[in-house]
């Protein structure tokens, strides 16, 4: 019996492309098993510093086997690795890192158990790699649960609070439900093409399958609702208000930034890549959904009180802005899409650091009070803030602007330039709330809360100087990471050169938006 | 038999998981309803793979079994959770977060 078993041919495995999620998961296993350890120095030190470790060889490992123009197969006719799937990497690996800063103090670290929670963080995100090299729906499907089974223990992951438990199995029923039928529409759309590479559906797309078999299209509609609901974008976002606040506000950061991405990646393998030949039936549908969802977005942010909806709903207005990249299917619209995801990865995590350093000191936790009079107690919080929301409203001289610019660029240039219009009208309407925040910090009266006696509560003006509340060195390793960011938003809005040819390199990577 | 059948019944078992999710108010039924959904996508992957005379739809029946198991592990783990700390077990009252 083992004989005829010997014949089977094996797929051509690349192990040097291959060796950056080897690497993940190893670090993951390792991770795991050095979580028995009891012990303070374990617990507290080494397993952060063991993840840090491996995404940081993750990340030289990726940057090490990629040589520009280069577009290979890594496992045969699975995944291959090419310059979109490596720049969507990076961003996996930076919002993986900013995260295990950002979460070292975290109360869902004890609760969770500290090994549980970097293994969880570091399964996530080889699954989001995976993801970004998929090269047929079985993968993407592996790659998009890998992901997401991950983040519904962490969203869960504070037991004793029970926002976060609802949080978790709330994300886990809309999550699911948009898996099963992101799955059916998976399913039609192998049925209509016979095959599950997304080489062979272009293929047979080309010649065999008439682009108006209802199948084929039943099938597209299923997974564009499908991947709606992981990238939430209007009407599937719902979710993504009630989640984002009630998990562990690092792991939220983390699913605004780096779930988006994925979904992104998914979206332009799956439709610019597979499905680029029934553009004319599908891109009027995404550029409705993209409208609406600027529209519905930008709208719901305006009346948030709390700065995790705040955001959470301006991620849903975002998510828009990047639909509009998908829907033109130019190599242009595509450099966009990643470009602007680069950029929304330092905007975003910048924003939450601040949320999350004012979360753990301030009686107002994550309410827009929370921010009051931040602009002289702590600049060096109230700067990032400030920089990450002129830049997620497009200002001027910030990454951010240059990032809408180029979105609209590809729209107008791709035959859509009134979602253009919509993507300037929406970043109109979103400097109400983002403006806000700005307000609050520089311009709210600062006051301090002293003991209360009986009777009415007494407020005074601070005289000045240092207040261990206002401390922003008191958790160095968030303030560093929002000025880090901060700092790079700043950086590319003036000089965006490398990111630039980062994505011209992508720009290639698909071939079927080549010539 | 023809394929069209199999595919009546698994859109019949999708719609039923479907609005068994939006209707039941239980977390297990509602758990109970989401793999009705998956084995819905199944079932179509089945009968698409018997009909193209190729095993990619029956390989990826099997994954999709493996997430399915993956998935319900998850999603009682986080129920337990909540009787634990004696979240009611009504998917309408929990609504601690406001949307």
């Amino acid at each position: 019996m083992i004989l005829p078993l010997a014949d089977v041919p094996a797929p051509h495995i690349d192990y040097k492309g291959l060796s950056p999620l080897i690497a993940l998961v190893g670090g993951t296993v390792l991770v795991l098993m050095a979580a028995l350890l009891r012990g303070r120095f374990v617990q507290r030190s080494l397993l952060p510093l063991l993840t840090l470790g491996t995404l940081g060889a993750a990340m030289g490992l990726s940057i090490w086997v990629w040589s520009p123009g280069d577009h290979r197969p890594i496992v045969e006719s699975a995944l291959e690795v090419d310059a979109l799937a490596l720049s969507l990497s990076l961003v996996f690996y930076v919002a993986g890192i900013a995260t295990v800063l950002l979460a070292h103090r975290s109360a869902a670290l004890s609760d969770a158990g500290a090994g549980e929670y970097y293994t969880l963080l570091l399964s996530s995100v080889t699954g989001m790699v995976l993801l970004a090299e998929a090269a047929n729906l079985i993968t993407l499907f592996v790659g998009i649960e890998l992901l997401s089974i991950p983040l519904y223990v962490l969203c869960a992951s504070q037991v004793r609070r029970r926002a976060s438990l609802e949080a978790g199995l709330k994300y886990l029923v809309i999550g699911s439900v948009g898996s099963a039928t992101l799955l059916y529409g998976l399913a039609l759309i192998y049925g209509a093409a016979g095959t599950t590479s997304f080489a062979g559906i272009d293929r047979a797309l080309g010649d065999t399958v008439s682009l108006s078999d209802p199948l084929l299209l039943t099938g597209i509609a299923l997974a564009c609702a499908g991947l709606a609901f992981k990238a939430s974008v209007a009407p599937f976002h719902q979710w993504t208000p009630d989640v984002y606040q009630g998990a562990p506000t690092p792991v939220t950061a983390f699913m605004a930034v780096a779930t988006k991405a994925a979904a992104f990646a998914i979206f332009l393998r799956l439709f610019d890549s597979a499905l680029l030949s029934a553009q004319f039936q599908w891109a009027p549908a995404l550029a409705a959904l993209a409208t609406i969802t600027i529209v519905v977005g930008n709208v719901g942010a305006i009346a948030q009180d709390s700065l995790k909806r705040m955001l959470a709903w301006s991620g849903v207005a975002q998510a828009g802005y990047i639909l509009a990249g998908v829907v033109v299917g130019t190599q242009k619209g595509l450099e966009a899409t990643v470009f602007y995801l680069l950029v929304y990865l330092l905007m975003n995590v910048a924003a939450f650091a601040v949320v999350i350093a004012r979360e753990r000191v301030s009686e107002w936790g994550d309410g827009m009070r929370a921010l009051e009079g931040l602009g002289r107690a702590a600049p060096w919080l109230a700067w990032p803030m400030t920089i990450a929301m002129l830049a997620l409203a497009g200002f001027p001289a910030t990454a951010g602007f240059i990032g809408k610019f180029y979105l609209i660029d590809a729209a107008v240039d791709g035959d859509y330039a009134w979602l253009g219009v919509v993507i300037v009208a929406g970043s109109m309407i979103s400097l109400v709330y983002y403006l806000r925040v700005v307000a609050v910090m520089w311009m709210g009266p600062m006051e301090v809360r002293l003991p209360s006696l009986p009777g009415r509560p007494r407020t005074a003006k601070p005289v000045g100087g240092w207040s261990p509340e206002a401390d922003a060195w008191a958790q160095p390793e968030v303030t560093l990471v929002a000025v880090a960011c901060a700092a790079a938003t700043m950086f590319f809005g003036i000089w965006p050169n490398p990111l630039f040819d980062l994505v011209a390199d992508v720009g290639t990577s698909l071939a079927s938006l080549v010539g | 038999m023809n394929v069209v059948w199999f595919l009546c019944l698994s859109a019949v078992l999708f719609c039923i998981g479907g609005a068994g999710v939006l209707i039941r108010r239980n977390p297990l039924v509602v758990l109970l309803c989401l793999e009705l959904m998956l084995n819905a996508g199944n079932l179509a992957l089945v009968a698409f793979s018997r009909m193209h005379g190729n095993g990619d739809g029956q390989i990826f029946a099997l994954v999709v079994m493996v997430v399915a198991a993956c998935e319900v592990v998850v999603g009682l783990g986080v129920i337990v959770g909540m009787y634990r700390n004696r979240i009611a077990e009504d998917v309408d009252a929990m609504s601690e977060l406001r949307g």
